[in-house]
C-alpha cells in the first residue's frame, strides 16, 4: 500500500467499522468522578428566560470598534433584566462569589475577525472583581493558543486575571484531564477519547459561557452548547469525516459531563458581530454583520434557539440556503478543509438539531412557544 | 517466564568517509565503526573497532518517518507512517541497512532496538553528536530482552497481500505476531485467504485492519495510545515485568501522550530519550488496566513496568 492509496482508504472507513456504532447513534462512554450539583448550572435556576439587549451603538460597523460605555450598559441592564435585581452587584452576587475560581470560556476560532470581544470579556471581569472575586480568581480560557494570543485579552484586563489555553501546540494533550473523558469511535479513528480540559474539571468552581452568533458549517450555527462542549474538550474534530459530522448528539454529551455542566452558570452570548456563511470562522468581512446585540440566560439551548433563528434569518436575507437545509445538491463535491466560499454550498450535512438534542438530554428549553424573551432596547 | 540472557545489539554506523575523520568520530564516543571493505585495515589501524560492511548485501529498511496530508486540515487525516517494524516481525534474523536523511539518524537507531534487531545506519554526517547520543541512550536502557506480547496472531504465507496487513495493523498499533500456524494463546488468529478472512478482504488492508481491531475488541487490546497518531508502540514482556516502547516518527516532540495496557502494573518507570529526568504522570492500576501519561516524546521512550 503506497501513501497515496492508504490517504484515499482513510478518509473512506466505512462508519460500520465503529465500535459499537449501530444504526443511528454513536455509543457514547462517559468517564467523570464528578458528581452533578443539585441544581447543575445548565440549565440552571432560569430555564427557557433570555435577555436579549440591543443598542446600535454597540459598534461601529465600519471601523468595528467597540463603544464600551454602551457595552457596560448593555450588560448591566442584561444582567439585571435576568435576575430582577435593581441593583448590579447584586445580581452578579447571586451567581458568585468571592472565593470563587471563575473560567471565563470565550471563543476564538474566528479570531481575529470575531471572537469573544475583549471589551465584553473585559466588563465581565470588572462585574466580578465588583463582587470580589480577585483577578487572579478569573481566568480567561480557550483550546488553542495561536488563536487566543491574536486576541490580546491580557491587554484589557486587570493584572492577575489568567489568559489560559489549552493547546500550546495543537493536539497536546498535557492540560487536559486525563480521568475525564467522553469515549465514542466515531468512524473507526484510532484516538477514541476526547478529554475535558483540566482546570475546569480541577480549577474552577463556576464558568461564565461566552459564545458569538455564528453559522457553523458542521453544526449549523456555533453558540452556547458548541462553545462550551467542543471549546472544552480535546479531540473533537474527529467527529466530522466527509460530509458526515456528529455534531448532533456530539455537542450534547459533551455539555452534559460534570463538572462542566454544574459548573457552567451563565451564559452571555456576544453578538456584536456576527457570521452568517463560513463560520466558524471568518477570515475577512465578506460574511460578518452586526446583530449589536447580547443574550443573557442560564440556558443554554433557550439562547441558542433563538441563534438559530438569527442565523437563518439573516441567511435567508443574503438569498443562501438554510442551514437546515441536507440536500445532497448542495453538498460540496470535493470537500475542502475550509468551508466553502459559497454560501449555497455545504461543506458537512449540517446538523443545528443539535440543539434540540441537547434539551432532550436536560440542558434547556427548546420549544420557542416556552422560552421568555425579555428584550431590551438601548 | 524466562528472561533471555542476550541483550539486543546496538545499532551500528556505517560510515564510508576516509580515516581522515576519526577525531570527529573520537570526539562523538563511537569506537565501533561499519565500514567499506576497503577502508577497513585504515579504521582499524587507527585503533577502531572497524567492521567491512556492504550495504546491498543486507535488508534494506526504509527511511522512517511521516508525511502529513498538509492540504487538509482536520484531525481526522490520518498521516502516513513509513516504519519498519513489520518487516523485522516477517523476517527475523535479518540484519537491515539503513541509509536516512538528516536529523532520522536517532529514529533509524531506535526502531530496530525497539523491535531487537541487528542493524546498520548510513546517515548525514553532521548527525554524528545525534547517533552518539542515541547509543549512549540506548546502552543506559539495555536490558536482557523479552518475548514479544500482542493480540493477534498472524500467519504468515509471503504475500505481499499479508505483508500490507502486516503493515496497516503495526500502523494502528494492533498489536500482532506472525506465526507459522495458529497459536491459542492470541485473542485472535488470522490465516488471510481463509474463509473467515478472504484474500478480496486482505486486499484492502486499511479496513481489513479495522475488521481485526472490531472483532478484537479496543477493551481486550493489551496498549492503547491517546494524544498522538504519529507514535507506534511495541511490547515485550514475562508476565511479570513489560516494557513498552514507544517510538515518535514525526519531526516534532509529542507534548503528552495517554498510554492504556491491559493488566495492572504496581509501578513504570520512564525512560525518554533527550529528556532529563523524565517521568510519567498520572499514573493510575485500577480495574485490569494501568494508565500513565508520557509527557514528551521525542524520538523514543521506554516505559518499564512491574506487576502487582
Amino acid at each position: 500500500m503506497n501513501r497515496r492509496t492508504f490517504f484515499r482508504r482513510a478518509a473512506a472507513l466505512p462508519a460500520v467499522l465503529s465500535q459499537g456504532a449501530e444504526q443511528g447513534l454513536p455509543k457514547y462512554r462517559v468517564v467523570s468522578r464528578y458528581e452533578p450539583w443539585p441544581k447543575p448550572g445548565m440549565p440552571g435556576p432560569l430555564p427557557g428566560q433570555v435577555v436579549a439587549v440591543h443598542s446600535e451603538k454597540a459598534i461601529d460597523t465600519q471601523s468595528e470598534k467597540v463603544d464600551v460605555p454602551t457595552v457596560r450598559e448593555m450588560m448591566a441592564r442584561g444582567m439585571r433584566a435576568l435576575t430582577g435585581d435593581t441593583d448590579l452587584r447584586d445580581a452578579w452576587a447571586r451567581l458568585f462569589v468571592p472565593a470563587d475560581v471563575v473560567g471565563i470560556k470565550v471563543n476564538c476560532s474566528g479570531a481575529p475577525g470575531i471572537m469573544s470581544t475583549p471589551e465584553v470579556v473585559a466588563e465581565i471581569v470588572r462585574n466580578l472583581n465588583a463582587v470580589g472575586v480577585a483577578p487572579d480568581r478569573i481566568w480567561i480560557y480557550e483550546r488553542f493558543k495561536s488563536q487566543m494570543d491574536s486576541v490580546h485579552y491580557d491587554r484589557y484586563v486587570p493584572a492577575g486575571v489568567h489568559i489560559e489555553a489549552a493547546e500550546g501546540t495543537r493536539g497536546a494533550i498535557l492540560k487536559y484531564d486525563p480521568n475525564t473523558y467522553v469515549e465514542v469511535n466515531f468512524f473507526g479513528e484510532d484516538d477514541t477519547r476526547s478529554n475535558m480540559i483540566r482546570v475546569v474539571s480541577e480549577r474552577f468552581s463556576k464558568i461564565i459561557n461566552v459564545p458569538n452568533m455564528k453559522d457553523h458549517g458542521a453544526s449549523g450555527v456555533t453558540g452556547c452548547l458548541k462553545n462550551i462542549a467542543y471549546g472544552d474538550f480535546s479531540n473533537v474534530a474527529r467527529s466530522h469525516m466527509n460530509t458526515k459530522t456528529n455534531t448532533y448528539s456530539f455537542i450534547g454529551t459533551l455539555a452534559t459531563v460534570e463538572p462542566l455542566r454544574s459548573r457552567t452558570v451563565l451564559q452571555i452570548m456576544d453578538g456584536l458581530r456576527g457570521v452568517w456563511q463560513g463560520g466558524p470562522f471568518s477570515p475577512n468581512r465578506k460574511y460578518r454583520f452586526y446583530p449589536k446585540q447580547m443574550m443573557f440566560g442560564t440556558d443554554p439551548v433557550a439562547i441558542d434557539r433563538l441563534l438559530l433563528d438569527i442565523i437563518d434569518g439573516k441567511r435567508k436575507a443574503e438569498g443562501a440556503i438554510s442551514v437546515w437545509d441536507r440536500s445532497p445538491e448542495h453538498l460540496m463535491k470535493k470537500p475542502t478543509a475550509m468551508p466553502p466560499d459559497d454560501p449555497n454550498l455545504n461543506r458537512y450535512v449540517r446538523e443545528p438539531g443539535h440543539i434540540e438534542y441537547a434539551a432532550g438530554l436536560g440542558l434547556g428549553v427548546y420549544d420557542l412557544g416556552k422560552i421568555r424573551v425579555k428584550r431590551i432596547e438601548l | 517466564m524466562i528472561w533471555f540472557l542476550l541483550a539486543a545489539l546496538l545499532p551500528g554506523l556505517y560510515w564510508e568517509q576516509g580515516v581522515e575523520t576519526a577525531p570527529a568520530l573520537k570526539k562523538a564516543g563511537l569506537q565501533r565503526v561499519y565500514v567499506p571493505a576497503e577502508h577497513e585495515q585504515a579504521w582499524r589501524a587507527a585503533g577502531f573497532t572497524a567492521v567491512a560492511f556492504d550495504p546491498q548485501r543486507h535488508a534494506k529498511a526504509e527511511a522512517p518517518g511521516v508525511q502529513y496530508r498538509l492540504s487538509v486540515a482536520s484531525a481526522t487525516s490520518v498521516p502516513w507512517i513509513d516504519a519498519n517494524g513489520w518487516r523485522f516481525q516477517r523476517n527475523v534474523g535479518k540484519t537491515w541497512s539503513y541509509s536516512v536523511p538528516a536529523r532520522k539518524a536517532a529514529l533509524a537507531m531506535a526502531e530496530p532496538y525497539a523491535y531487537g534487531v541487528d542493524a546498520v545506519v548510513r546517515l548525514d554526517p553532521p548527525d554524528l553528536d545525534l547517533f552518539a547520543r542515541m547509543l549512549a541512550f540506548l546502552r543506559r536502557i539495555d536490558r536482557p530482552r523479552m518475548p514479544a506480547l500482542a493480540n493477534i496472531g498472524i500467519v504468515d504465507d509471503g504475500s505481499d497481500v499479508t505483508g500490507e496487513v502486516l503493515n496497516l495493523l503495526a500502523r494502528r498499533n494492533l498489536l500482532f505476531k506472525v506465526l507459522m500456524a495458529p497459536d491459542p494463546r492470541y485473542d485472535l488468529n488470522v490465516r488471510i485467504g481463509s474463509k473467515e478472512y478472504p484474500e478480496e478482504e486482505a486486499a484492502d488492508p486499511y479496513t481489513f485492519a479495522g475488521k481485526l481491531r472490531y472483532q478484537l475488541t479496543d477493551e481486550k487490546r493489551l496498549v492503547r495510545i491517546y494524544g498522538s497518531d504519529v507514535v507506534l508502540v511495541r511490547l515485550t514482556g514475562d508476565g511479570e515485568r513489560a516494557r513498552l516502547h514507544l517510538i515518535n516518527y514525526a519531526n516534532r516532540r509529542v507534548n503528552g501522550l495517554r498510554v492504556r495496557m491491559l493488566g495492572e502494573y504496581r509501578a513504570g518507570e520512564l525512560a525518554a530519550f533527550g529528556i532529563d529526568n523524565a517521568a510519567l504522570l498520572d499514573y493510575a492500576a485500577r480495574d485490569g488496566a494501568t494508565e500513565f501519561t508520557v509527557p514528551d516524546i521525542d524520538t523514543y521512550a521506554v516505559v518499564d513496568l512491574v506487576k502487582r
